[in-house]
């Protein structure tokens, strides 16, 4: 899964259009990975050469202590400044007063599914993104597929996951992503506004499937306007 | 900023983080008086033509080029450079024919313009498509390392052995307990988040690594040794062939090299072996041209003669109707202290890769060289394991994770098995029967042909795979 995620990252930033003002994409980018978790994505983005710090924020405190203790295993990430661990929510983050000190790329892997609330669990990441930067999230829509596959599959016949871990109520749909920051002012202008659908393969991984984003897993991303 | 210039500026220049790391680590290891191990992302052990070829790809990719790399090499690179004028009347025993998908490899990054093209042999079949390059060992490894001055950015030490390799160790800070720790003759101390082996078919680094390597030694040996001819070849200068003759006791190669030069490698047995290195040059000269003429019943007496092969041969090639112009032309003398042999096994690692370990070449699989093979094989994983690298760098992997190896394994494992396979039946399908007395016109291939399918199977090879 891991590195579809930099593979669609990637894709917002190389295939969406830019104003003439901004023609160049920044040289090293800010990142902020919300719910880390163990911290598989947030290491493999302070690894990249183009980047120059993450951030990752997380407010299980159990979770982030595997995350430290794994980031101690690579020299490179112990680097100052390179990869920052943050035991706390994304509502309790302050909010930076400068815009240069806000990101380039938010990610929140697997996290919506898990929230309450989805609105304002979204309204409070957005005055983290930099003018030009992206929200980029993964998570699962809620359809009859999805059903099957979180209630018999995953949890009963796949245990991929422990049961208990998903409700699939608290699912939210790509469309329902795409209207609610359509009306968005500010966001998503000149059609920055991606998605990408992806299916677990038994054998060979995450892949890839075109109009997927309509019944499973699925990422979505959405540009905040220059 | 380029990643390149962003390393570079790093090492010239510590930063205060990296600062800190050093001393860190030094206070760690003042008890114990050693120096702190300098760390690597890629660190080669091996300079031959696959370790090369390896740190040439990593540093000719814009994507890979901000990598920290080292390369160890046992042997003196620079002494071994075939030098910039050499005479074109003398050649190494240690030749390769070269495939064009390996010589597509060397183009791709850089490498093939500085080749010295002279001494560089294109051989045909009947048709005009140059099937292969034969071209010594040295040129090859001199090619890359030209290559690899001119993008620079290796720490290269050599003439330096591996003394031993551990694993790191873990402190508050810093956790290297699955890092391997190269120590050097010098004393020096490298630690590599990824460490190739490329240190040939005893591999340390394969052993470190507790990868078994299976397989079985033939009871050959190849004899090798850089020959004269009494021309340029049948076909001229510019339409060059090469033989290959089935024995009994394996096959006898003779390579076309520049000028009226050519190339030997004879399998046989090591008693045989011992017999032909052991005789005065010009009766070795006259057991070559037996090899390509004379029965399998002749050549078995011929080696039981402690010398007087000249005359022998002579009088019995008058017995010994053969059709000049299908075989080699005869051999007029061996370039002095050329003559040498190798023993011949096949051996295949179980896998190429573990944990901040990947086999590239004959550490990972030697093969028959009945086939001209073994090189090419080394050139494919290089080629293959510097894809799978950019992969990892480009979707921030660790690069010396099993995970981010694992494509290298599954591309390249497959395909090597499949030619190991079929060059070892090849040289079980000739040993119980006797050869037939023709010359062959390309190396391998001949005998290939009489296989039907597998023809395809090495043309293919030798045209995009390998
Ligand atoms: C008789 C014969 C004929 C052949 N003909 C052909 C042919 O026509 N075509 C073909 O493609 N192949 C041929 N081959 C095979 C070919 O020579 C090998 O496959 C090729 O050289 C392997 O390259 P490599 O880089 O993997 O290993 P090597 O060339 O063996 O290089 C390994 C390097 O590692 C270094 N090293 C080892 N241990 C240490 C250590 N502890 N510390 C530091 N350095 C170390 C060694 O000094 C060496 O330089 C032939 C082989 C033989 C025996
Ligand atoms: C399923 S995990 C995903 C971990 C990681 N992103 C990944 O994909 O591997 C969800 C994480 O979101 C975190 N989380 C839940 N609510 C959060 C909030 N309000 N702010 C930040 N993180 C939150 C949880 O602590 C949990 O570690």
């Amino acid at each position: 899964m891991n590195p579809l995620r930099h593979t669609f990252i990637n894709r917002c930033q190389t295939t969406t259009p830019r104003p003439k003002e901004y023609p160049a994409l920044p040289d090293k980018l800010r990142y902020l990975d919300i719910g880390c978790g163990g911290g598989i994505f947030a290491e493999s983005a302070a690894r990249l050469p183009n980047t120059l710090s993450v951030t990752a924020i997380d407010p299980t405190p159990e979770v982030l202590k595997i995350a430290e203790g794994h980031r101690r295993r690579d020299p490179k990430l112990i680097e100052e400044g390179r990869l920052t661990y943050l035991n706390t929510s994304i509502e309790g983050l302050p909010v930076p007063s400068q815009e240069t000190e806000k990101y380039d790329i938010v990610t929140l892997f697997e996290v919506l599914e898990h929230v309450n609330a989805p609105r304002p669990f979204l309204e409070s990441i957005l005055p983290h993104v930099k003018p030009g930067g992206w929200l980029v999230l993964s998570t699962i829509a809620r359809t009859w597929t999805s059903w099957v596959v979180t209630n018999v599959m995953a949890e009963d016949v796949l245990g991929i996951v422990p049961k208990g871990t998903h409700e699939w109520r608290k699912y939210v749909n790509e469309q329902e992503l795409r209207d609610w920051f359509g009306k968005r002012e500010g966001w998503g202008g000149v059609g920055a506004v991606k998605a990408m659908g992806v299916v677990y393969v038994p054998a060979l991984g995450w892949k890839e499937v075109p109009g997927g984003e309509g019944w499973g897993n699925y990422f979505f991303a959405v540009r905040k306007d220059f | 900023m380029p990643p390149r210039l962003r390393l570079i500026a790093l090492r010239q220049f510590p930063t205060r983080p990296a600062l800190q790391f050093r001393i860190q680590l030094q206070r760690r290891f003042t008890s114990s008086s050693a120096a702190p191990p300098e760390i690597y992302d890629v660190a080669c052990v091996g300079g031959g033509p696959a370790g090369l070829s390896l740190l040439t790809g990593l540093r000719n990719s814009k994507i890979t080029s901000g990598l920290k790399v080292a390369l160890i090499e046992g042997q003196d690179l620079h002494k071994n450079r075939l030098p910039k004028h050499a005479s074109l009347d003398g050649f190494s025993n240690r030749c390769s024919s070269l495939t064009p998908a390996s010589v597509k490899n060397l183009e791709e990054i850089g490498a093939w313009s500085h080749a010295s093209r002279p001494r560089i042999q294109p051989y045909q079949e009947m048709q005009p498509t140059t099937i292969a390059y034969m071209i010594e060992n040295t040129n090859i490894t001199t090619t890359l390392l030209s290559r690899l001055s001119e993008l620079g950015g290796v720490d290269i030490f050599s003439p330096q052995k591996v003394d031993s390799i551990s694993l790191g160790t873990e402190t508050p800070s810093l956790d290297l307990s699955s890092w391997p720790i190269i120590a050097l003759s010098s004393g020096k101390t490298l630690a590599a988040r990824l460490l190739v082996g490329a240190d040939g078919a005893n591999s340390p680094v394969r052993t470190f690594a507790g990868i078994p390597s299976r397989g079985f030694d033939y009871n050959r040996h190849g004899v090798v040794a850089s020959l004269k001819l009494s021309g340029p070849g049948w076909g001229g200068p510019d339409h060059k062939i090469a033989y290959q003759r089935f024995l009994p006791t394996g096959p006898i190669a003779m390579l076309p090299l520049p000028g009226n030069s050519a190339s030997l490698v004879w399998s046989t047995t090591p008693e045989r072996a011992a017999v032909l290195k052991s005789l005065p040059e010009h009766d070795f000269v006259a057991m070559v041209n037996a090899g390509f003429r004379l029965s399998v019943t002749d050549l078995e007496h011929l080696h039981t003669m402690p010398s007087g092969q000249v005359e022998e041969v002579a009088w019995r090639e008058k017995a010994t109707p053969i059709d000049a112009r299908s075989i080699p032309q005869p051999v007029t003398a061996v370039q002095s202290g050329t003559v040498a042999s190798f023993p011949l096994k096949l051996r295949h690692a179980d896998t190429y890769t573990g944990e901040r370990v990947a086999l590239v070449g004959d550490a990972a699989h030697t093969i028959h060289p009945l086939a001209g093979q073994g090189l090419n094989q080394g050139q494919g994983d290089a080629a293959a394991l510097v894809s799978t690298i950019e992969q990892a760098v480009l979707t921030g992997q660790d690069i010396g994770s099993v995970l981010a190896l694992e494509g290298y394994n599954s591309e390249r494992y497959a395909a090597n098995n499949a030619m190991l396979g079929v060059c070892d039946k090849l040289h079980r399908l000739y040993s119980v029967e006797s050869g037939p007395v023709v010359g062959l016109r390309s190396w391998g291939l001949k005998a290939v042909d009489a296989m039907g399918p597998l023809k395809g199977f090495f043309m293919s090879r030798a045209a995009g795979g390998a």
